[in-house]
């Protein structure tokens, strides 16, 4: 197929996170090295074998909810309510007058997880069928009462597919609306789907992005029993450590990051700001986890781009802070850059945030976009003694953008990969 | 292509049994609904996974909807002699589901929500709940509801190490997966995608979600008759549960390896309603442009479409504004154009809905049979189209339409047609 002329930018930056909300917190706290990483408070968990987390205290989804319509809240989990305030920044930056977009040609698409219902709803159907017998669930009496005392809007909370339903209802956005369900990379393979679709002229803005939150019980609880996270309990502030010799797992955190995405000709005639181009976009499977589809994913995306792995000035990888799955994406970033002559250094951004799950790319990527608006690439924190088994050139201090490119890398523990590459304007 | 659903475990079993007319709809066997307002739903009936693969104790802890993927993947790939074929590059090889999330481990949750909540405060023992929790909940089967898992075994197991995506857009989602899929062939990024879906909600919260919206049938006394898309008197949908597997493939590469070809992609549309998470705009607004994008990409003349395959749920909204929405875009011919609901036999499959759907749109193409709209008895004045009322017909018919429109406003239709060599 012909290679399409028309181009995708990056005109608007929305972010919740815990080191700050909007582009100026988020930038301020990297410059600064400040962790978002504390114990975490959203909640009793004590119980639980690691109590630290990226948390984002005193959010208020109001403050981004026109008024008309902030009755929709109380159905929006506050994963929604993320995506959603999310995308009111974003929108809010790209300095969009929503009246000149056509509706029809603005699409949304939302990387996004499993949302676990709040307990306090389920209490009462819960309490009613599980009386008599403390181990015993009676479906009867569950069917018969206790459902009815559930909210009936009650599961319309809790689908993945309604982050980008709600944006796309608040901003009367009709065109294409999708949500990626793939874990870490769920935001990156959105935004590699939005930049094709636009390249297909199906639309001319999108907003795209992710956002999760797993810091409420049943999430905690659930994620401490299958994902590798820290002990370090002591320790918030140094306890994720990418790439770090002393790393010992990941850390939860929640939080939203979204993008404008225009096509290039639609930016310039409205004199939008230009963050980047998106340039390239590659994804594949790593079967076994070993780093070579990782590698295949990011060449893709640099052949995408065409351009040479030298041609990038920093690497924005997944850096989760687990043993085992930093060394494949090491390996994997090793196959594709350890033969520069000149190192690509890497920055891993989750060293402050922890791991927004389904809101991690599209979050992290803001760091290398604002990094080269900037001129300059933020330091990995804790990055204090180099792991052998890890062979990339991480950042720990900050450093000048030398070059146009950054790539952005994720993947899922189970070797679902994807790279974007994208272009200083 | 591949299927497992209510109405058999194999392709030629789901056609064979819509063209008869069956339904898949019996009362729940799944878990005790007695007292549920809804007691019954499509039901996948004597599935064992150990007959489709050899391996069957590696999905033990996975969800249904992963257990039947894989036995339609295992189907599709035999069919499209891809299977363990390392002629063709494994890497050029990807996967794009629409997959739902696995099932809640409900029993357990229930226990220790009961145990932990205090009602006087409406609030949790989160520390109580925690201990809990973690000493009774089961790792691998907690991880495998994660609605990543199922497109990465797929693509582990039989050896698809191109790009691997999964979406999940409610009733539309493994529609949109097809027509990204689609899209991913036709730019380059993969030569051969394993695209489809796989979903079941019959369980315990499922059910309690659905009957909080109303959006169900309640109809217990006769459970056969309970979905009647577009009949005057239907009154929502039956829950149904499946898989439906496809092989997509770029025609080259398909013809250099004398692949046998069913029918070719030929239309995809994708918009969003925007309107409310709880229903579509009465309007049709978004399926119409939705349907107009699948026409304008196909390069089809209206008067070319011989067979809608509907969205079709049995609810009053839906059934409505779909048929305001065909008659929008196809005009006079609407009215020549025969419609019907596979969720008539099969209940809604939810994100496996569309795969299975647009299989049967094939199956219709290749055997030049339409398959019918069972119950439907008392006509809708609003509904006028003609919806192949209870009878199968013999049509010969080169192009197809597959609409899924999702919950929350995400609408996908899909154009196949037949292939001529």
């Amino acid at each position: 197929m012909a290679p399409s002329s028309r181009r995708a930018v990056v005109t608007g930056l929305g972010m919740v996170t815990p080191i700050g909300t909007g582009k100026a917190a988020f930038w301020e706290a990297l410059s600064s090295r400040r962790s978002g990483i504390r114990p975490l408070t959203a909640f009793d968990a004590s119980a639980l074998p690691c109590r630290v987390a990226g948390q984002i205290n005193g959010f208020d989804a109001k403050q981004y909810i026109d008024k008309k319509e902030r009755k929709s809240i109380k159905v929006m989990s506050r994963t929604i309510q993320l995506a959603v305030a999310g995308a009111q920044l974003a929108l809010d930056d790209a300095g969009v007058d929503k009246a000149q977009l056509d509706p029809a040609r603005f699409g949304v698409e939302f990387g996004a997880g499993l949302i676990a219902s709040e307990l306090e709803e389920i209490g009462p159907p819960a309490r009613i069928s599980v009386d008599a017998h403390p181990d015993f669930v009676d479906l009867d009496k569950w069917g018969a009462e206790g459902l009815a005392s559930m909210p009936p809007l009650w599961m319309l909370k809790y689908l993945p597919n309604m982050l980008a339903s709600h944006v796309s209802i608040l901003h009367n956005a009709q065109g294409p609306n999708n949500t990626i369900t793939e874990n870490e990379v769920a935001s990156l393979l959105a935004l590699g789907e939005a930049y094709r679709i636009i390249a297909r002229d199906l639309a001319d803005f999108f907003l795209v992005g992710g956002a999760d939150s797993k810091l409420n019980p049943l999430s905690m609880v659930r994620h401490s029993l299958f994902m590798p996270l820290t002990r370090r309990n002591e320790d918030p502030e140094r306890a994720c450590r990418p790439f770090d010799r002393s790393r010992d797992g990941m850390i939860l955190g929640e939080g939203a990051g979204v993008l404008a995405v225009e096509e290039l000709e639609h930016a310039k005639k409205r004199g939008a700001h230009i963050y980047a181009e998106i340039v390239g976009f590659g994804a594949a499977f790593d079967r076994g986890c070993k780093g070579p589809g990782l590698a295949r994913a990011v060449r893709a995306a640099l052949g995408d781009a065409g351009i040479a792995p030298e041609d990038v000035d920093h690497i924005n990888a997944q850096g989760t802070s687990a043993v085992e799955a930093d060394i494949w994406e090491a390996r994997g970033l090793h196959e594709v850059f350890g033969g520069c002559k000149c190192p690509v250094p890497v920055l891993a951004v989750k060293s402050y945030l922890g791991s927004l799950i389904a809101g991690s790319s599209t979050t992290e990527l803001t760091a290398s976009l604002l990094a080269l608006e900037h001129g300059k690439v933020p330091a990995t924190l804790n990055y204090e003694e180099p792991d052998a088994r890890c062979p990339v050139p991480v950042i720990n201090e900050s450093q000048p953008v030398t070059k146009p490119y950054v790539v952005k890398v994720s993947f899922t523990e189970l070797g679902q990969c994807a790279a974007a590459v994208l272009k200083k304007w | 292509m591949g299927a497992i659903t209510p109405l058999g475990h194999s392709v030629e079993e789901l056609f064979r049994s819509q063209i008869e007319g069956q339904s898949g709809v019996s009362p729940i066997e799944l878990f005790n609904a007695r007292q549920f307002p809804t007691r019954f739903a499509a039901q996948v009936k004597n599935f064992d996974l150990g007959r489709h693969v050899k391996d069957a104790e590696r999905f033990v802890d996975s969800g249904a909807n992963c257990r039947f993927a894989v036995a339609a993947t295992q189907q599709a790939l035999a069919d499209a002699d891809l299977l363990d074929n390392h002629k063709v590059d494994r890497t050029r090889c990807g996967v794009y589901l629409g997959c739902g999330e696995g099932i809640q481990d409900f029993h357990n949750l229930i226990r220790l929500v009961a145990q932990s909540y205090r009602p006087e405060q409406r609030s949790v023992d989160t520390a109580l709940f925690a201990r809990g929790g973690l000493s009774c909940f089961h790792s691998h089967r907690e991880f495998e509801q994660e609605p990543h898992t199922a497109p990465a075994h797929l693509a582990d197991y039989f050896d698809l190490q191109g790009p691997n995506f999964n979406c999940l857009t409610a009733c539309a989602a493994s529609s949109q997966a097809i027509g990204e899929a689609t899209e991913m062939i036709r730019h380059g990024d993969a030569d051969v995608m394993l695209s489809g879906g796989a979903h079941s909600m019959i369980h315990p919260f499922g059910l309690t979600g659905f009957n909080l919206l109303t959006a169900l049938s309640t109809n217990n006394a006769e459970p056969t008759r309970a979905s009647r898309p577009c009949d005057l008197n239907r009154h929502g949908f039956v829950l149904g549960e499946g898989a439906g597997m496809v092989v997509l493939e770029e025609l080259e590469h398909a013809r250099r390896r004398g692949a046998s070809i069913y029918a070719e992609m030929t239309g995809y549309g994708s918009t969003g309603d925007a309107f409310r998470i709880t229903d579509s705009c009465p309007d049709g607004r978004g399926a119409i442009a939705c349907i107009r994008g699948a026409m304008k990409d196909s390069g089809l003349a209206p008067t070319d479409i011989g067979y809608i395959n509907a969205h079709g749920t049995s609810t009053q909204v839906n059934d409505r504004g779909e048929t305001i929405a065909i008659k929008n875009v196809f005009g006079d011919f609407a009215y020549k154009i025969p419609v019907s609901s596979s969720k008539s036999m099969l209940g809604h499959l939810i994100a496996a809905a569309g795969a299975v759907e647009l299989i049967t749109a094939v199956m219709a193409l290749r055997r030049a049979i339409l398959p019918p709209t069972i119950n439907y008895e008392v006509p809708d004045p609003d509904c006028d189209l003609d919806y192949i009322p209870n009878v199968a017909r013999e049509k010969r018919v080169e192009h197809a339409l597959s609409n899924s429109f999702g919950f929350g406003g995400q609408n996908i239709s899909l154009i196949v047609s037949r292939f001529h060599a």
